[in-house]
Parts: structure tokens; sequence; C-alpha cells
């Protein structure tokens, strides 16, 4: 029972991790950038939530949607007007720029909301269910339960809308898509601003479960490194699974060997399944490498 | 003339920092003693990441390895010279050991397993009996006046320094250097045209490996106290692929004026910002990225930029080996 226990807390944990991890693997995936910057938006979400939760009373679980679409605005213009130019120039450049994106940020929310730990706690934070002898919290649930919905809705809206075949498309061959009359800077920045709003929502449910504070996503964004390539670069579905591996390696690490050990007993995996299946657990081969195959 | 011009140049800036001492104050002293620290591992990434084009992005973990290294050791009973030649070895033999599995991965691939290799020592420096844990070590003081630590530490630092440049000069020139630079061209074709691959791409990264140990061995002393967290902080490792980008990679003096550049204007920020700093730091590096993405060195060559607007390769791509090398 013990074990099923720590399960169940291993899966509510994955959900979590999931939803920062799609959103970090749909852009890795779809115009080969490692966003640095997906640490920030997670705070902006967190904090997002945090203001608006303290100042109107807003419960978290709705100022959700506030959240992404504040981190969406915000990231629209930045990959439209300013990432795009550094595309071209390769993989490290892109992630060099948003890791000076990811400092400016987290420092500007820094100084607007200080580097104090802070809690959203709406009423229920305490409530939980019992399922015989297992605990069933309450909000973690019901994170578990949206995060498991944004997954499938991300992965719905890529497979059957014709924006998300658009960005599909341009992930695949971006050259083939330019002709066909995809406007490939418009899908970057939307698919970035997605990829954002998706940070931000993940921030939100963390600030439900836990304190945030301004360095909250660089914590997260090792885990969500960890994730995306076991579940195998630009797989959404891949990037849902890495999270569910991710979270019960942690919990049983943690149960059967020691609290302590947790991180190496996940980096350690991470390199041996690179170094075994480079391409992830479940991955196929990466969007990027086909585009120009 | 021209071939000489290097030494020349290095000659001039090995005397500069010889009578240094005599014209700075301890604050500048310090200053210019880690601006010297990051010369040297800027010029070990310039190594892996500049030549053989492979994205050593966990290369910051070599100097917490030789921090560890030596004050592990001192605090043992060893000299700090043997110590600081011990902290040369243990990064060596781990980039040995760990870089014929992990080079054979490419771009993406490799950076992630690198961060993962940086992770996984950190979580097991904090685990480790004898290296203090998570709560650090202290190192033996350096017995001398803090007027002698500062100059020593200072001639230790730029001593590096000097040998970093050196030696990536001498690789440059050398075999070795042209099978990396090969090899970053077309991994295929330096294979087909009969280049052990793995050998000489493991040979880079030990060299870089061993310089940024020896920079965390001195810096480890120097210091008189070091921590897991923040000797092998993953910040650390990004500020050096910035050094090297924003400087140029893959030739000699980028990663000088990467590395003095951003040490530099981060200095000075913080003096005058304070609290603000990071944030135009942050700024400073995005619009580099975007702006001056081939590093600084390329601004003579206006007409070379790169045009492909929407995502197309131009002649140079770092890290990512667009189309299995082929392109």
């Amino acid at each position: 029972m013990f074990l099923l226990q720590q399960l169940i807390n291993g899966v509510m944990l994955g959900g979590v991790y999931g939803v920062a991890a799609v959103g970090f693997a749909l852009v890795w995936g779809v115009m080969n950038e490692i966003n640095i910057a997906h640490a920030a938006f997670m705070v902006i979400g967190a904090y997002t939530s945090f203001f608006l939760f303290t100042t109107l009373h807003v419960d978290p679980l709705a100022s959700i949607v506030v959240a992404m679409a504040v981190a969406f605005a915000l990231a629209y213009p930045i990959q439209r007007y300013l990432l795009n130019r550094a595309l071209p120039h390769g993989l490290v450049i892109t992630l060099a720029t948003t890791f000076g994106l990811n400092l400016f940020l987290e420092n500007v929310v820094r100084r607007v909301f200080s580097s104090d730990y802070r809690s959203i706690s709406p009423s229920y934070i305490t409530t939980s269910f019992s399922l015989g002898p297992l605990t069933l919290p309450l909000v973690p649930l019901l994170v578990f339960v949206l995060a498991v919905a944004f997954t499938a809705g991300l992965h719905l809206f890529l497979e059957r809308s014709s924006l998300g075949l658009a960005i599909r498309a341009t992930a695949l061959n971006r050259v083939a898509a330019r002709i066909v009359g995809i406007p490939v800077q418009v899908v970057y920045a939307f698919t970035f601003a997605l990829g954002a709003a998706l940070a931000a929502a993940s921030g939100t449910m963390i600030g439900t479960l836990q304190s945030i504070y301004p360095g909250m996503g660089d914590a997260f964004l090792t885990k969500v490194f960890v994730i995306t390539a076991l579940g195998g670069f630009g797989s959404i579905p891949g990037a849902l699974v890495g999270s569910l591996i991710l979270s019960l390696v942690e919990v049983l690490s943690a149960t059967y060997l020691s609290p302590n050990i947790v991180d190496f007993v996940a980096f350690s995996l991470l390199v041996v399944v690179l170094v075994v299946r480079p391409q992830g657990l479940f991955g196929k081969r990466f969007y990027g490498e086909e585009a120009s195959a | 003339m021209r071939r000489y011009a290097f030494w020349l140049w290095l000659l001039l800036a090995a005397g500069l920092l010889a009578l240094a001492p005599l014209a700075l104050n301890e604050y500048w002293m310090r200053v210019a003693s880690s601006v010297l620290m990051w010369v040297a591992m800027a010029e070990a990434l310039n190594i892996i990441l500049g030549f053989a084009g492979y994205p050593a992005f966990g290369n910051g973990a070599f100097l917490g390895v030789g921090g560890y290294t030596v004050a592990v050791l001192m605090n043992h009973g060893v000299g700090f010279w043997p110590a600081l030649a011990a902290s040369v070895l243990v990064p060596g033999l781990i980039a040995t050991a760990i870089g014929v599995p992990v080079l054979r991965l490419r771009g993406h691939y490799f950076a992630i397993a690198t961060i993962g290799v940086n992770f996984a020592l950190l979580s097991l420096i904090q685990n480790l009996g004898f290296t203090g844990g998570g709560s650090g070590l202290s190192v033996p003081l350096y017995p001398g006046s803090a007027e002698a630590l500062s100059v020593m530490f200072f001639y230790l630092f730029a001593g590096l320094a000097v040998v970093s440049v050196v030696v990536t000069q001498l690789v440059r020139g050398s075999r070795l250097g042209y099978a990396i630079r090969a090899i970053q061209a077309s991994e295929e074709a330096a294979a087909v045209m009969g280049i052990n691959g793995t050998l000489y791409k493991v040979a880079a990264w030990v060299i870089s490996a061993m310089l940024t140990g020896a920079a965390g061995g001195i810096y480890a002393y120097w210091n008189g106290y070091i921590e897991p967290v923040s000797m092998f902080d993953i910040v650390t490792s990004v500020k050096l692929f910035i050094m090297v980008l924003i400087g140029g990679a893959g030739t000699v003096v980028g990663p000088i004026l990467g590395a003095v550049g951003i040490e530099v204007v981060s200095e000075y920020l913080w003096s005058t910002l304070g609290g603000l700093h990071l944030a135009v730091l942050g700024l400073i590096i995005l619009l580099a990225g975007v702006f001056v993405p081939r590093g600084l060195l390329s601004l003579r060559f206006w007409r070379r930029r790169g045009r492909g607007r929407d995502g197309a390769p131009t002649n140079r791509t770092w890290g990512v080996d667009e189309g299995g090398g082929a392109s």
C-alpha cells in the first residue's frame, strides 16, 4: 500500500512536469531552439497568479488562463522580432540568446516582487479524499487532471487544427513549408508563444503545490531538460511519458535509496539513456534533424 | 612577419601582465585575477566548442572537479603544487572516461549529456563524505600576507591564461587542430579521410578539461572555501559559452575578447546598477545574440553575415549537425 501511495504521488507530480516539458519540447522540436527562458515564463506565470490571488482573490486554477495569456502576449513579439533573427545561426546561439532573455526577465520579476518565497494558498489547499488506505490530496489531483487535459489539448491542436498542421509542416521541412505558403516567421512566433503559455500554466500549477520565488524556474528547467531527453526530442507524448518516468524514478529512489541521491539517479539515467538511445526512450527521430535531410 | 605576430603580441601581453601588480590596487588585482581565470576557461571551452564544434555545455563541471581535487588533497596534508597537478590530471581522466561514450553523441544530444554529467557530479559531491557534502569544504589558508596572496594568485591566473592561449594556438596549427576542424566541417568526410574521430575528439575534450580543472584548483586555494552548488553551477558553463560565442568561436583571440568584455562589463554594471545588473547583463547578451550572432570578431566581415532569414542554415551553425552533417 505504501508503494502504491508513493506511485500515486509520483504520477501526480509527473503531470506538472509534463505541462512544463511539452511546451519546451514543442519549441525545441519545431524550430530547433533550446529555450532557456522557458524558466522565466514559468516564473512569470506563477507570479501573475500570485498577484491576482493576493490583490483580487482570483482562484489560481482560474487565473491559469490569465497567466497563459500574459506569457503568450509577451513571448510572441520577442520571438517574432528578436529571436527569429538569431535562429538561423544555430542551436548554440539561440541557447545563449534565450539565456540572456531568461536572465533579464527573471531579474525584472525579482525587482518587482523581491526574492522572498511566496505562496498561493486558496481555502481548499488542505482538502484531501481518502480512498481506502490511500490519500488523494485535492489540489495535486486537480492539477494533475488539468495537466493531462492541457497535454491532450495540445496534441489534438497539433494533429487536427490547420494551424497545428502548419506548425508540424514547418518542423518537418521549413523550406517546403515556405514554398506552400506557410508564413514560417509567424509560425515560429506562435509556437514560441504557445510554449511560453504552457510554461506559465505549469508555473501557476507549481505555485499551488509549493512556494514560489524568482529562481524557481531554473530548478525546474533542469528537470525539463532530463524529461525532454528521456522522452525524445520534439515528441509531445514522449515528453509526457518522460515526465512520468522522471517523477516515478524520483519518488522511488527517494523512498528506497535515499532522498539525497535523487538527482544523481535522475541525471545518471539521463546520460545512460542518451548514450544507449540518443533519440530518447519513446522518441522518433528529432524533427529538426529531418528538416534539411 | 605574420608568422611571428602571435608570439610578439603574446610576449607583449605577458610583459604587461608581469608588470600589472605594480599599477593595480587590491580591488583591481582581484578583478583582474578573476578576468584571467575566465580567459583561461573560455579558451579551454573554445578548443572543444570552437574547433571541434562539440557544444560541451557542462564544461563548468571540470572547474568543480579541479577545485574539489585541490581542496580534498590539501585537507589531507598534500602541498598546493602537487594538488594543483592532480587538479589537472583528475579532470583529464574523467574527460577520457566519459568522453569515449559521450562524444559519440552529436549536437543537442552531446550538449544535454554534458549537462547530465555536470549535475550527476554535483549530486555525487554533495553526498560523498570526504568532500564535505552540501555544506562545502574549506581549504588551508595561504600562509603569506594579504598582499603576497593577491600578487601570487594574480600571477597564477595570468600564467594559466597565457598557457591556455598558447595551448590553443599550438592546437590550432597541429595535426589535432586540423583533425578536429575537419570533424566540425563533416564528421563523415573526416572519417573517410582516415581521421580517427574518437581519438581526436577525446583528446580535444581532455585538454579542455585539464585547463578548466587547473582554473578550479587555483580558484579553490584562492577563495579558501568551496561548496558544491557554486562550483557546479550551470551558469558558469553558460557564461563560458557566451564569452566564446560573443568573442568569436574557433579563433584564438575571440574568447579572450569575450571573457574580458563580459567580465569587465558585468563588474561595471554591478558597481553602478547594483540590484539590476543581472537584468541589464541579460539584455546585453540577448541583443548580442540577436544582432552580432557571429561574435565581435565577425564585425570586420560585414559581407559574410548570414542572410538565411527563416532558419536556412548559413555557412556556420554551432553545435547542430543539421541533415546528418552532410549539408
